[in-house]
């Protein structure tokens, strides 16, 4: 199985620094929010019994599923961003560049006009399949254009094709569904349960171990698609495979989180200039830092302002994009 | 004498168009051959062909006593070693990372390096010259050097023939013999691609010259490099004037005039269409 003395050495260490850092943010993040919780109740909820009915439902209901539905949600986005720009070769690419955002957006439409009552569980089904349906239009029209290469392009044209479909129906249907609409897509953490967890932390888990087994193959596909083919990887079937797999982790978190952005394109790149850029650190560094990234944003999402949560997404975008301006700003200076 | 690889009757077509007619030859262990000839004489697609890169091809490759289309992906890689028109990568690969990539064709899912293997990797580095350069980027190299570092990830391989796709394109004259030189002294059985036929003369026991995909020759060096028949394939006049010191033959082209060329041009086309 893994042989763990392959991220020994320096890389070990910084794995070992980002292992304590997610524990000590988890405990953290789970004393911060309206309700006022101290380390002691946390504690004595976990290894006993908690001290009222009121903090057993905030720490068991609440604390606990938001904060590891976070975790799992930035892991499977961090690594589907890992894996996304190094098969396809394009340092900007993005798991929602697929148009599974604009894909689980329509989904989400159209389960809010059909079965306005049903939500709890149509919403986040029919946010998947919409997804879903995405991935395969644009698998099907790049397998048509036989280029792969043409994937992302084609995500951008699907993308914009569902969203406009979804805009329409939006705007001759019911404000309030509008509302609940664009609420859902900015991203939030504030209705997951322990059932999501077990379901995004399950696609994660293989994710990674998927990952884990080709890691060489996709190593290869850093010096090309040639390259990778002289050395034995049928390279059509590999990219189809973890596309596919990114695809899923993807719409699974979209289907319970919304939308949260710029996770799969950021946190690759901060990982890349800590542990480099083969396959296994990038995705043991990317998960670890994209699943603290994640919690830490949902601390600040519930708690920067008083009475109000703001949607986990808005912050992950506005960070996103202050990240970007920051990297062109340096390939300027050194570049 | 037993063939590594024995190549008869291969014809290659896309869309109708003749890419390769009726190609024969035969590799044995220790042969270093050139493909030569003009910008579309199918020399690339002929190299294609035998990695099984390009899958629809007619006639028989023999490799290793086996048809090439029984072999595996991953024995195919442990027979052939590509050192080929890379696309630059477009994260920062350390050399080491490129090297360790010729692991590949030996590794099961999920393993990971042992100490045999980081010890193969250096040892490649080391024959290549490369050795203190392990952690350095591989796109901060010069041409030269980055394809040093390709054919240490061949050595890795432990692949039985190197496959050389223009090993001198973009080097200048003093890397293009360095290159060249480490082939040689590889010990290999080496096929590659080239331009320069003097470098080709230099360096290789054997050539193939080949124009608009036929197999024009396929013999030593002295009898390839005919200038009479250079001339008929180039297009220009050809002259031959061998290193007496080195005991090479070498050929040189003089230009003409562009009426004359496009004259020749258009006679070429019309025996060729």
């Amino acid at each position: 199985m893994i042989n763990l003395k392959a991220i020994k050495g320096k890389n070990g260490w910084i794995f070992a620094c980002l292992i304590i850092v997610t524990l000590v943010s988890i405990v953290i993040s789970m004393t911060v929010g309206p309700a006022k919780i101290s380390y002691g109740d946390i504690f004595q909820c976990v290894v006993n019994t908690c001290n009222s009915p009121m903090q057993d439902m905030v720490i068991w209901q609440i604390r606990i599923p938001r904060v590891l539905v976070g975790l799992v949600a930035g892991m499977g986005l961090a690594c589907a961003g890992a894996i996304l720009q190094n098969v396809t070769r394009n340092p900007l690419a993005d798991p929602y560049l697929f148009g599974i955002i604009s894909g689980a957006g329509l989904g989400a439409t159209i389960a809010i006009l059909i079965l306005p009552n049903q939500q709890t569980l149509a919403l986040p089904l029919a946010a998947f399949l919409g997804a879903l349906f995405s991935v395969v239009i644009v698998f099907g029209i790049a397998t048509l254009l036989r280029n792969m290469n043409h994937l992302l392009l084609t995500g951008v044209a699907v993308s914009f094709m569902l969203g406009s479909i979804s805009h329409f129906i939006l705007y001759l249907g019911d404000p309030f569904a509008t509302n609940r609409v664009i609420f859902w897509l900015m991203g939030s953490l504030t209705r997951v349960e322990m059932f999501h967890f077990y379901l995004i932390a399950a696609m994660v888990v293989i994710t990674l171990l998927t990952i884990f087994a080709l890691h060489r193959q996709i190593d290869a596909l850093l010096l090309g698609d040639e390259s990778a083919e002289s050395l034995g990887v049928n390279v059509n079937k590999l990219r189809l495979i973890l596309l596919a797999l990114c695809a899923a982790v993807t719409a699974t978190i979209v289907a319970y989180c919304g939308g949260i952005g710029f996770v799969g394109l950021m946190i690759p790149h901060i990982v890349r200039q800590l542990v480099g850029v083969t396959t296994m650190p990038l995705i043991i560094g990317s998960a670890l830092v994209g699943g603290c990234f994640l919690v830490w944003v949902d601390v600040l999402a519930r708690s920067a302002l008083d009475n109000v949560e703001i949607p986990i997404g808005i912050i992950t975008s506005a960070i996103g994009s202050i990240f970007f301006l920051a990297i062109m700003y340096r390939t300027r200076k050194t570049g | 004498m037993s063939h590594l690889l024995s190549v008869g009757a291969l014809s290659w077509q896309v869309d109708k168009k003749s890419i390769l007619n009726d190609i024969s030859f035969d590799l044995t262990s220790g042969d270093i051959v050139g493909i030569i000839g003009p910008n579309g004489a199918g020399k690339t697609s002929l190299l294609k062909c035998l990695l099984n890169q390009h899958k629809n091809w007619q006639g028989e490759i023999t490799l290793n006593h086996k048809p090439l289309k029984q072999h595996k992906p991953h024995e195919l890689a442990q027979i052939f070693a590509l050192v080929g028109q890379n696309s630059p990568p477009i994260f920062d690969l350390k050399v080491y990372d490129v090297v360790r990539m010729g692991l590949l064709p030996y590794k099961a899912l999920f393993a990971s390096d042992n100490h045999r293997d980081k010890a193969d990797i250096i040892q490649a580095l080391e024959k290549v010259g490369l050795a203190d350069c392990k952690n350095q980027f591989f796109n901060t190299l010069s041409g030269g050097e980055q394809q040093r570092v390709l054919i240490a990830k061949a050595l890795v391989q432990k692949a039985k023939i190197l496959v050389l796709d223009e090993p001198t394109n973009h080097l200048d004259i003093f890397y293009q013999h360095q290159i060249l030189q480490l082939v040689k002294a590889l010990n290999i059985t080496v096929i590659m691609t080239i331009h320069d036929l003097n470098l080709a003369a230099h360096y290789c026991n054997r050539l193939l010259l080949l124009d608009h995909g036929n197999l024009i020759s396929n013999n030593s060096v002295d009898k390839v490099l005919n200038p009479e028949t250079l001339t008929q394939v180039f297009g220009l006049p050809c002259y031959r004037d061998d290193d007496q010191q080195n005991h090479v033959p070498r050929v040189y082209f003089s230009p003409m005039p562009a009426t004359q060329q496009v004259e020749l041009h258009n006679q070429k086309q019309g025996e060729h269409s």
